[in-house]
């Protein structure tokens, strides 16, 4: 699963090895539990009930729906943080009034937040890619709002003696002196409106993947459960290294 | 032995660094978050009163204040604050404590922690919630298995904010203490540690915010006490005023744990060079 960023050099394939190792050694003394315990799912058990559920037309509706959310959840928190970020890394009025604000919605578990949105946005989409969004969000506009306040002083006082327009001064100026931490924001907020969608399916919806864990879990069913929520994490994991990577060459 | 801290670049994250402030500015804008608050209150009442929205919607805040003090009275209410509390508490306290050796022996042994620095990253914190679950299967529905999943959620940022804090200190410091013939434990906890306090302290803020935040969303998922749980509970039983309660003691009870360890943050790395 490693992307092609990975760097060529020998030290980072040996890492790279490394690291696929730790994986190997979990999924031996996953092995070594299950025969242990006899709640513990073998691994092959777990990856042919992935096979079953992929095969199962409602799975893959679930699958559908959940990553339809995270994506609507994910893309929203960027166009709603993104501009918010560059306001308050703009004016240092803004950040002084919202700030603090900030922080403190910041640190809320927003999850209890499901049941208020339910009333309002309904049991289907709308509650969940808003829950997503609120989770997402704040890593972006945070990090951007970090990396504008951070650009140096001369990055500004170049655009202005070449006269650049605010359009030039923010697509090749701002933008690329931001790169770091937006995509810091970004990564985080890939994992977590994923994250946010599947809490708010395992509180209450109609269909999805955090839904179909759950009744996993109350049948007992624990192969088909651990096979579902290694699917989510395997698609966040990704996800993220994937991100974590570039945004190691960026820097 | 180590001497050098390595200078890799990918070692300086803006997520986990600390930026250099002045320890009350930002908190100029607290007025602002009370007016804001007080508008929302305002807004709440008014629609409330005016039938804007059903009543099971959004209670009235003039309903709610009396039931959340009601609440506040009860029993029932502190024992599942004690249990929410506990978890916290030992959350933390084993989280913090692993983090700081896993930052130390991934500094001593930077082979070791760039190995498992792809799951810490992608781990990072919030999605360890999905193995609520697998959890709850493997240990009981019961304090231990919120316990066991929120103490890795503040490990994750405790570790990679030490290590990358040690990563960052001066070789010099490393360079004089060797040269004053300081033993291993004194170079680690009077030099090397406070070195890099402010990247510690700024992790131990995110990993106890982490853990509150694991710790509800794993009772609200599923579990038997907790505050998390209540909210849920009374959902489920239609009683939307005594959930809004609740949801207003978590929120209040975060609010109030953000704002500590915001001031904490900004007096302990100051302290430190005075």
């Amino acid at each position: 699963m490693s992307p092609a960023t990975a760097p060529p050099t020998r030290d980072g394939c040996r890492v790279t090895a490394g690291s696929v190792a730790v994986a190997v050694i979990a999924v031996i003394a996953w092995e070594i539990a299950s025969h242990l315990s006899f709640v513990i799912p073998e691994p092959l058990d777990t990856f042919l009930a992935l096979g079953r559920d992929l095969g199962d037309p409602r799975f893959l509706a679930g699958l559908r729906e959940t990553l339809l959310a995270a994506l609507a959840a994910f893309v929203l928190a960027m166009l709603i943080g993104g501009p918010a970020g560059l306001g308050l890394g703009l004016s240092r009025r803004a950040r002084v009034v919202f700030s603090p604000i900030i922080t403190m919605l910041n640190g809320i578990p927003k999850i209890v937040l499901y049941p208020v949105l339910l009333p309002v946005f309904h049991l289907g989409y709308g509650s969940k890619i808003v829950m997503g969004l609120l989770f997402g969000l704040f890593p972006v506009l945070i990090n951007t709002a970090a990396g504008v306040r951070e650009i140096p002083d001369v990055y500004w006082r170049l655009a202005r003696s070449l006269r650049a327009t605010r359009w030039q001064t923010l697509t090749r100026i701002l933008l690329p002196a931001i790169r770091g931490p937006l995509l810091t924001g970004v990564r985080l907020a890939v994992s977590l409106s994923l994250v946010g969608v599947v809490l708010s399916e395992f509180f209450a919806t109609e269909r999805g993947l955090g839904r179909i864990v759950l009744s996993a879990y109350s049948s007992g069913d624990y192969a088909g459960m651990v096979s579902t929520i290694l699917l989510l994490i395997a698609i966040s994991f990704a996800l993220s290294l994937f991100l974590w990577r570039l945004e190691r060459r960026v820097r | 032995m180590n001497v050098r801290a390595p200078d890799t670049p990918g070692a300086r994250r803006p997520s986990v660094s600390r930026a250099p402030r002045r320890p009350w500015s930002g908190l100029a804008g607290a007025p602002a978050a009370v007016v804001l608050m007080v508008l929302a209150g305002v807004v709440a009442e008014v629609g409330a009163a005016a039938a804007w929205w059903a009543p099971d919607v959004l209670p009235a805040p003039s309903d709610l204040l009396p039931a959340a003090a009601r609440i506040a009275g009860s029993p029932r209410f502190w024992q599942d604050a004690l249990r929410t509390g506990a978890e916290l508490l030992l959350s933390c306290v084993f989280g913090v404590v692993a983090g700081l050796g896993l930052g130390v022996a991934f500094w001593k042994a930077p082979g070791a922690g760039r190995v498992f620095e792809p799951y810490l990253v992608s781990f990072y914190a919030v999605p360890l919630v999905l193995f609520y679950p697998i959890a709850i299967v493997l240990i009981g529905i019961n304090q231990w298995s919120v316990v066991v999943l929120a103490s890795i959620m503040t490990a994750i940022p405790m570790t990679l904010n030490t290590w990358t804090g040690l990563r960052a200190i001066p070789p010099v410091y490393l360079r004089l203490a060797a040269s004053i013939g300081c033993s291993r434990s004194q170079t680690l906890f009077r030099v090397a540690l406070p070195a890099a306090a402010p990247y510690v302290v700024a992790g131990l803020r995110l990993g106890v915010a982490y853990a509150l935040i694991g710790t509800v969303a794993m009772e609200f998922t599923t579990a038997q006490a907790g505050l998390g749980y209540q909210v849920r509970y009374l959902y489920e039983s239609f009683d939307a005023v005594g959930m809004y309660a609740y949801i207003l003691v978590i929120v209040a009870v975060s609010v109030l744990l953000t704002a500590v360890l915001e001031i904490a943050e900004r007096l302990l790395p100051r302290g430190r060079d005075t």
